[in-house]
């Protein structure tokens, strides 16, 4: 199913479909050399790392101290790079799909 | 991540606006006030911004309260002998803090707040109409 040449797509798109949840695509695409694949880790790694400081914030403010505007820059920033990678994951699956859709 | 510095400098400017609301909001509040820790009537606070560099290119530059001042002016002496911090020809000295000048202040503060969350949200939504490149 899945052929060598597109190797490196359905491996990409396989990191994002295991970190969020979504999408798995054919699964013996999962190994390749994956420079992107790195990549995208790191991304999520920063988006989950934003997110647990806005977590951290809001925990700060509802335990009576912490910076209102400290919460909600930290929030903004969690939303605006979660959307960038939300983003960048629909990219790719519907680039996968794309090649799925092909007629050989 | 470089796009979130941006938000840093409006971060900044919000916290440096709150510091100087703070001061206004004391120096309102006592503006009758006679007696302070240090002695004498309570003297008017003012802050100074500086800015500090945030990224490495020195590019961008948010600010920040470096100190609050105290005010240097006289205070007002003021005729009231049943004041029990009146001295001995019935004179009180008051702070001299004009409400007016601290109602304008505030409103400053206030217009420069807004401002910069407008900026906030602008700079936000710019970065999201990124994304709809090519959709």
């Amino acid at each position: 199913m899945a052929a060598d040449p597109i190797n490196g797509s359905p491996a990409g798109a396989g990191a994002i479909g295991n970190a969020s949840g979504g999408i798995k695509p054919a699964s013996g695409a999962d190994k390749a050399d994956g420079s992107f694949e790195a990549l995208l880790d790191e991304t999520i790694g920063k988006v989950a790392s934003l997110q647990k400081e806005t977590e951290k914030a809001i925990a700060e403010i509802t335990g009576g101290g912490g910076d209102i505007v400290e919460a909600m820059v930290a929030m903004q920033k969690a939303d605006l790079s979660f959307q960038v990678m939300v983003e960048v994951r629909n990219k790719l699956v519907s680039a996968y799909e794309e090649i799925m859709r092909m007629q050989v | 991540m470089n796009i979130l510095k941006a938000f840093d400098v409006s971060a900044s400017a919000l916290v440096a606006q709150k510091r100087r609301m703070n001061t206004i909001a004391s120096n309102m509040a006592n503006i009758n006030t006679t007696r302070t820790p240090e002695g004498g009537p309570y003297r008017r606070r003012d802050v100074v911004f500086s800015s500090f560099v945030l990224d490495e290119e020195g590019r961008l530059e948010g600010v920040g309260v470096s100190e609050v001042v105290k005010s240097d002016k006289p205070p007002k002496a003021v005729y009231d002998p049943a004041h029990p911090d009146a001295d001995e020809n019935g004179y009180v000295l008051m702070p001299n803090i004009n409400l007016i000048e601290e109602m304008v202040n505030m409103m400053m503060a206030t217009r420069v707040y807004e401002a910069n969350v407008n900026a906030f949200n602008i700079t936000k939504s710019m970065y999201l109409k990124a994304l709809e490149l090519g959709r």
